[in-house]
């Protein structure tokens, strides 16, 4: 029974993953007709001289430092807002919309909410006195840009899976520390959150490995531009390795990288917080 | 405590307004008129048309063929990929599901790789597979997409199944056994139609996944015979001055199935995205 997922896997990862730590040893490229040439870890040489490369790195890193813990605080937030509020249930289905639009729709409507001539965004800026904001046209703001939308798209996420437990911490614990006149601050700070602790170790587990992949709304939004500054690493890698050249032998080593970095993340996170017990594995 | 209900009010407002204000804004732009998309301030007031659609409003549709006529092979690549997508993987994810559950295949290591399988970057795939389905002569086809979108959708699936399948008492499996059942006619008449909100959540979220992919699609297929609506919406993005209402009409189009589908199968979906780990 377990033999069409294991032919899956085989034929569709393994063989493939293989595959490219092959490439990422040849100068290899789909435009030229010459055949694979081995040039050891030329590719891998390559990477430390590459500006692109580096910026792509600067500014994956900033999504993580910055959207994810936006996100993740955020989430709590809006969990603990709607909680008891009137009407929660609407305004939770209402909130799971962005998370369930296609990125690349999702993309249109930022690209329309940036512009800088009409769009939205700089309209309700205007009212508030400020001026308009070249969005798409400097690197601070495209880059703010980006992270933005990321909090947009996936707070929702965020706060569904803590909102859901906080629904399930007991009741009563609650109200037996309020009833021994604790304040309902301090049941929040001292119960609820310690409770809710091991969920916003998956979530941000969770969030850490997709913004390594983020990719749609780069290229919907920003191309990657201006310049090279919203270059994401996942799209610096198409671009080399597709758009820009098919030099897959290079892209091939830029992958590793990557691959190599989500393994050491996911294996340390996943090991400082006992990822198993949580999911009850 | 009422000021503190009316603050609360305040910001839900606010937060509301900030997660649902660009589906609005997409939504509006796909009934403007041509004027209305480039005004300032802008038109939040307008008189709707159904021209985004039907393509009479101008545009990258060109005046001689409509909207409807253009997205059409697009439209029908999706439903075809996402569709097979959704039956495959939850078929074979059920397959293996009910292995490691009830036979203790692999064991532990076995999940936790089915696990990481999640967390490989899609890209890192897309390259190699690219390769072997041009050996293949598989590229710009529907199973190229069919078969990539397995990779991300199965391991998930299997995951989310797992725990459903884990929920059904084992000794009703023994019953049925007892009762001269073999496997596979426990496993069709017994587990499975008790797991059936987690087999319609898995095939759901293949679904969704399937159709809003992006990426696979960018780099396996070169037209129209094969490409989604998600790659044909991103051919619209490069030019400068873009045909923002039809643009979003046909965002729409994308996008209605996806919301359609998340609405009808909430309760179902939440448990699938919280991967089982909460239970909802």
């Amino acid at each position: 029974m377990i033999l069409p997922l294991l032919l899956v896997f085989l034929g569709l990862t393994i063989y493939p993953f293989v595959y490219m730590i092959y490439m990422s040893f040849h100068r290899y490229n789909l435009a030229s007709w010459e055949k694979p040439e081995f040039i050891g870890f030329g590719n891998y040489r390559e990477i430390w001289r590459d500006r692109t490369a580096r910026s792509s790195v600067d500014f994956t890193v900033l999504l993580l430092v910055t959207a994810v813990p936006l996100e993740i605080i955020l989430g709590i937030g809006i969990a603990f807002l709607l909680r008891d509020f009137f009407g929660e249930r609407v305004f939770r289905s209402l909130l799971l919309t962005p998370m369930m639009v296609p990125a690349v729709v999702a993309g249109i409507a930022w690209k329309m909410l940036y512009n800088f001539e009409f769009g939205p965004v700089n309209y309700f800026f205007s009212l508030l006195g400020i001026a308009k904001v070249s969005w798409l046209g400097t690197q601070l703001f495209s880059r703010l840009g980006v992270v933005l939308i990321d909090v947009w798209q996936w707070t929702p996420f965020v706060f569904l899976i803590l909102y859901a437990g906080l629904q399930s911490i007991p009741r009563d614990v609650v109200e037996a520390a309020l009833v021994d006149g604790a304040s309902g601050f301090s049941a929040l700070r001292y119960i609820e959150l310690p409770l809710l602790r091991p969920l916003v170790w998956v979530v941000l587990i969770i969030r850490l490995i997709d913004v390594l992949k983020i990719f749609d709304i780069v290229y919907m939004v920003t191309f990657g531009g201006p310049g090279s500054a919203t270059h994401s690493y996942s799209f610096y890698i198409y671009k080399v390795g597709v758009s820009f050249g098919w030099d897959v032998g290079y892209a091939s080593a830029l992958s590793m990288l990557l691959l190599v970095a989500v393994t050491v993340l996911t294996n340390i996170l996943i090991r400082t917080v006992r990822l198993k017990e949580t999911l009850e594995l | 405590m009422r000021g503190i209900g009316v603050i609360k009010g305040i910001i839900v407002g606010i937060v509301l307004f900030f997660f649902l204000f660009p589906v609005y804004w997409l939504v509006t732009t796909a009934f403007k008129r041509s004027e209305d998309w480039f005004s300032w301030p802008p038109s939040f007031l307008f008189s709707p048309t159904l021209g985004n659609f039907l393509g009479l409003e101008g545009g990258f549709f060109g005046s001689t063929t409509t909207a409807i006529a253009t997205i059409t092979p697009y439209l029908r690549n999706s439903v075809v990929v996402a569709l097979l997508v959704a039956c495959l993987s939850t078929v074979i994810a059920a397959l293996s599901s009910y292995a490691i559950s009830r036979f203790k295949i692999g064991g532990m290591g076995f999940v936790s790789w089915i696990i990481s399988i999640r967390m490989l970057p899609p890209i890192a795939s897309a390259l190699p597979l690219y390769i072997i389905f041009s050996r293949l002569h598989l590229i710009n086809t529907w199973w190229a997409l069919i078969l990539s979108h397995l990779v991300f959708t199965t391991p998930f699936s299997t995951w989310i199944l797992l725990t459903f399948f884990n929920e059904v008492p084992r000794e009703l499996d023994e019953a049925s056994f007892v009762d001269g059942a073999n496997t596979w006619q426990t496993f069709l008449w017994v587990v499975l139609p008790l797991s059936a909100p987690g087999l319609a959540a898995v095939a759901t979220l293949a679904f969704i996944q399937s159709w809003g992919e992006f990426l696979m699609a960018l780099v396996l297929t070169t037209g129209k015979e094969a490409q989604t609506l998600p790659i044909y919406l991103g051919r619209f993005i490069t030019g400068w001055r873009i045909a923002w209402g039809p643009l979003a009409a046909a965002g729409i189009v994308t996008m209605l199935p996806v919301i359609l589908f998340s609405l009808l199968m909430q309760r179902y979906l939440i448990r699938g995205l919280t991967f089982g780990a909460v239970k909802g």
